[in-house]
């Protein structure tokens, strides 16, 4: 048991040699500067991003739609529990394109925090639902054709997803169609 | 696909593979949209009919791009074993999803392609699948055309309703 580890650490030590010995005399320059993030890296942190802000705009019409402030119009009781039906799915399947993104980001040890390790800013959603159900349309259409964008410079495999969410994401137009027309709030 | 190839005609044989891997899931769904059609009245059926045009189109555009590159399209079967019964409206409407799911599968293989256009080009067709496949399903999907094997999450995504 005792000996297997003694020497794959002396293995490991002896693989570590040849660095130490041409880096100089110092030693400590072993460790060469953190790895940059690849350019595809960059292209799935903005992909990340973009998808967060879905998610977020999502949140914040389901929590207008849930606790409705007062004055808001489309007041009907029922209307509103049809909404929040009709865009929870729609929640979901962008929350599963974020954690899809995510889980293709591997950030080598010690490169730059990614920034949507921080929250997004929070943002600006119209409260009246029709306008807000308009202002998410856009958004959907918005998010497709910049995930297109990133075609040309992703690799195989990401590329794949990315054409995958951005033919999600414009499926959701005619559902968000189909609520503006069932709360009489067509948008024109 | 002998992948004995330079670098160049490699390429260029992944991307005739690639296109003709599109037809053929065309040709299976220009075939398929005849007995969607036919068990389907109004409107239903009216939408059936601007669907199997489209693929029609669809397959008309990818032979031209065959034989630009100087391949012989793809022929189309005389009949294709289908994957469900249809007998019913329901199962009509389900057939186009697999059909629909099918062809958008395939147009994922354009997308894995160096050529930037190209990729468009299939993205574009996947999202004109995906819009006619959540149609005939009544639900969206999080992922159209892409099988849960090319799926690294670990959490499943949640299907639609």
């Amino acid at each position: 048991m005792a000996a297997h580890p003694t020497r794959r650490a002396v293995l490991a030590v002896a693989a570590l040699l040849p660095l130490t010995v041409t880096s100089g005399c110092g030693g400590v320059d072993v460790l060469a500067a953190p790895p940059r993030p690849a350019p595809d890296v960059a292209l799935l942190r903005s992909a990340i991003t973009a998808e967060e802000l879905m998610v977020a705009r999502y949140t914040n019409v389901l929590s207008d739609v849930r606790n409705p402030a007062d004055g808001t119009p489309a007041g009907r009781g029922g209307s509103r529990a049809a909404l929040a039906a009709a865009l929870e799915p729609v929640l979901a399947e962008h929350q599963a394109h974020l954690a899809q993104l995510r889980s293709r980001l591997a950030v080598p040890a010690g490169a730059a925090p990614s920034p949507s390790q921080r929250p997004p800013a929070q943002p600006t959603v119209p409260t009246a639902l029709g306008a807000a159900v308009t202002f998410l349309r856009a958004a959907e259409q918005t998010a497709a054709a910049a995930m297109l964008d990133r075609l040309p410079h992703a690799p195989a495999s990401l590329a794949q997803l990315f054409a995958s969410i951005s033919a999600s994401e414009a499926t959701h137009v005619p559902v968000l169609d189909d609520v503006l027309l069932a709360t009489g709030q067509a948008a024109r | 696909m002998s992948g004995r190839a330079g670098p160049g005609p490699r390429s260029a044989l992944a991307t005739t593979a690639a296109l003709q891997s599109a037809l053929a899931a065309e040709h299976a769904a220009v075939y398929g949209y005849g007995v969607v059609g036919a068990n389907l009245s109004g409107s239903k059926q009216a939408t059936a009919m601007t669907d199997w045009v489209a693929h029609q189109v669809a397959r008309d555009t990818l032979e031209a791009m065959l034989r630009s590159r100087g391949a012989q399209p793809v022929a189309a079967a005389v009949a294709y074993q289908l994957p469900v019964t249809v007998r019913t409206p329901g199962q009509a409407a389900s057939l186009a999803v697999i059909l629909e799911d099918r062809v958008s599968t395939a147009y994922l293989g354009l997308v894995a392609l160096s050529s930037p256009p190209i990729r468009k080009f299939g993205a574009l067709q996947v999202r004109a699948a995906a819009l006619r496949a959540a149609f005939w399903r009544g639900s969206t999907v999080a992922f159209p055309g892409l099988p849960a094997s090319a799926l690294t999450a670990p959490r499943q995504p949640e299907p639609g309703p």
